[in-house]
């Protein structure tokens, strides 16, 4: 069973919207096979209706709605003196609920072989009554559907591409490094975010879509270039970061280049929400970073800080590319803040997993790296307020960090019981972020943000 | 690395040029209001480079100017505490300079026209191509007063 909306405006006191095509994307996106699509007008002055999309005709209803219900005819529903809890905004409405009532609510249409079983001149109407509204049908969808597709495959591709498109335009001196980075693998969490969540609300543009997500990459990536110098990093996923291979002074400016170039991108695609939801993360990333670097100062740091920085350093930018996706598709303003909070969440457990990881020999990254770079991590922080091994860590990490004490302060957090708490502390995120995708309609891709959150924190996924 | 003093921003931005104390009171309240976490950077030379930028902003709607000139003292302002086309700047003081690049972006997100806002990304990026080519840095107040006409 697929459960959604359908929203529309209509622009006249009485009209007939065909959704015939509608409902058709609806069985096709589905994959519905064999089965029935159910409407349901969600109110009380639209009706449904099935009959012949020939404008004449259209007319001939309109007037027989007209000569069975006429407007102002004195109905009792329009004396405002005899009626409680009248809304300020009320309109004399009593002629089009009367013409509801001839029409009806609800209609079933049968699917055969993934079409909807229509008769040749059969169109399945929305027939607004008492407009120009803003409406919105409920549409289920029920029977066998062919083997789901994997949402967003192809998307990915697209995105891809867009990467591919966008470096090879680029300055050699700027592409050349950022293409290293790009193309050494990552996981491509949030442009795959982007790009989920601009399925969701009406409007639905995959290129579009995939422009914005290939520039929140290319925006993430320009981060971790300045970050890796920042860090003083070697390696970043597998290759020499730029900074240790081009020099600082290239690293600054490759990641100002595609700080400038993902803000462009993002201009251009135009949508004004869009581009002040990233520049809002980008402006909490740099401010964390900043925090990040003051805090080692005093590190390992404690759970409070940890979680501040993280949610500027990390979970702004997930938070962000699952709002802006739902605003590029003109998804409602209550799926938008339920999906920035969503991606929020997943952020910080994203984070806390990667942490983890550090601690792991079967990473392939060296173990104890966050320790010997003294970065902010919460088993070190945990590990480090530990009654028992704490004392030890906290002497470790106040005294210079060789390959002795790196290895034995990785140890003595393994030993701890620190990370089984960063990883119940990560899942319980992730269930806390699926909460927050329960009371909102998600047009099918509840599933698989489910799937990703989890994801996020399990590491051998 | 991490052992450089987060004083080094402010040391830097120092030797930027002096500002006349004189001239510092009188930003607009807006202007205050963004600048959360640089307040120090102001009397280091962004209330000159703000200045600067004011008569290019004076077509723009009354209630975007300081926003505008703010955005684009905080670009010049930015790369310079950067390094960006000399010596990179150390670690904190790239870092502030970042969040300079990065409240630019969120004020001309707010109060740019989009064509504004990519001629200004435009030129960020042929500010940061030179640099990565080791080629001569085009002058950045004249490339930014030329992003504001893009609108």
């Amino acid at each position: 069973m697929v459960g959604k909306r359908v929203r529309f405006k209509t622009t006249h006191p009485t009209e007939f919207v065909d959704i015939t095509d509608r409902l058709r994307d609806e069985v096709k996106r589905a994959g519905l096979r064999i089965g029935r699509i159910h409407i349901q007008s969600l109110h009380t002055t639209l009706g449904i209706a099935i009959n012949e999309n020939e404008p004449l005709l259209l007319h001939d209803f309109e007037a027989l709605l007209e000569r069975l219900a006429p407007a102002g005819a004195g109905y009792q529903h329009d004396d405002f003196a005899r009626r409680f809890d009248i809304a300020e905004d009320e309109p004399e409405n009593g002629h089009a609920h009367c013409r509801q009532l001839l029409l009806t609510g609800f209609s079933t249409v049968l699917v055969e072989d993934g079409e909807l079983v229509l008769g040749r001149w059969q169109s399945v109407f929305a027939v607004e009554l008492d407009g120009p509204r803003d409406r919105q049908l409920a549409v289920q969808l029920d029977g066998e559907f062919s083997a789901p597709r994997p949402k967003g495959a192809g998307d990915a591709e697209l995105v891809e591409l867009e990467l591919s498109r966008q470096l090879l335009v680029d300055p050699e001196p700027v592409s050349a490094p950022m293409r290293r980075l790009v193309e050494a693998g990552s996981k491509r969490l949030r442009p795959t975010l982007v790009q989920l969540t601009a399925g969701i609300g009406p409007r639905t543009e995959p290129l579009r879509a995939a422009s914005l997500a290939a520039a929140v990459e290319l925006l993430h990536n320009a981060t971790l270039v300045h970050d890796d110098y920042v860090d003083e990093s070697t390696h970043r996923r597998g290759r020499p970061t730029v900074a240790a291979a081009e020099g600082p002074e290239r690293a600054v400016a490759v990641g100002d280049y595609y700080f400038a170039k993902a803000t462009r991108l993002i201009a251009e695609i135009g949508n004004r929400s869009v581009t002040s939801t990233i520049a809002e993360a980008l402006e909490a990333i740099c401010a964390s970073q900043i925090d990040d670097v003051a805090l080692r100062g005093a590190f390992p740091g404690d759970h409070d800080s940890y979680l501040r920085v993280v949610r500027g350093k990390t979970a702004a930018l997930f938070a962000a590319a699952c709002a802006s996706g739902a605003l590029l598709s003109e998804a409602s303003p209550e799926i938008v803040d339920a999906l920035r909070r969503y991606g929020d969440l997943v952020g910080v457990a994203f984070q806390m997993a990667d942490d983890m990881v550090d601690f792991s020999s079967s990473s392939g990254k060296p173990v104890g790296l966050d320790i010997r770079q003294r970065v902010l991590s919460l088993p070190l922080i945990y590990a480090a307020e530990d009654r028992e091994v704490g004392p030890e860590v906290r002497r470790l990490l106040a005294g210079a960090l060789g390959d002795d004490e790196v290895s034995r302060v990785a140890a003595l957090v393994a030993g701890s019981g620190a990370l089984e708490r960063v990883r119940a502390e990560a899942q319980a995120l992730v269930e806390e972020a699926v909460h927050e995708l329960e009371t909102i309609e998600l047009d099918g891709l509840r599933p698989i943000l489910i799937s990703l959150a989890r994801s996020a924190v399990d590491r051998n996924a | 690395m991490r052992e450089r003093g987060a004083e080094t921003a402010t040391t830097q931005m120092g030797r930027m040029g002096a500002e006349d104390p004189s001239r510092g009171s009188g930003r607009d309240h807006t202007v205050t209001h963004e600048l959360d976490r640089i307040e120090s950077l102001w009397e280091e030379g962004l209330s000159d480079a703000y200045r600067s930028y004011l008569d290019a902003v004076s077509g723009f709607d009354s209630a975007d100017q300081p926003r505008l000139a703010l955005a684009a003292a905080l670009i010049e302002v930015g790369v310079r505490l950067q390094g960006l086309g000399g010596r990179a700047a150390p670690p904190p003081t790239l870092l502030m300079g970042d969040l300079c690049l990065a409240r630019s972006s969120r004020l001309l997100a707010d109060a740019a026209p989009q064509p504004v806002q990519v001629a200004f990304a435009r030129a960020i990026e042929e500010m940061s191509s030179a640099a990565a080519s080791e080629r001569p840095a085009p002058h950045t107040r004249e490339l930014l007063l030329r992003a504001f006409e893009a609108r």
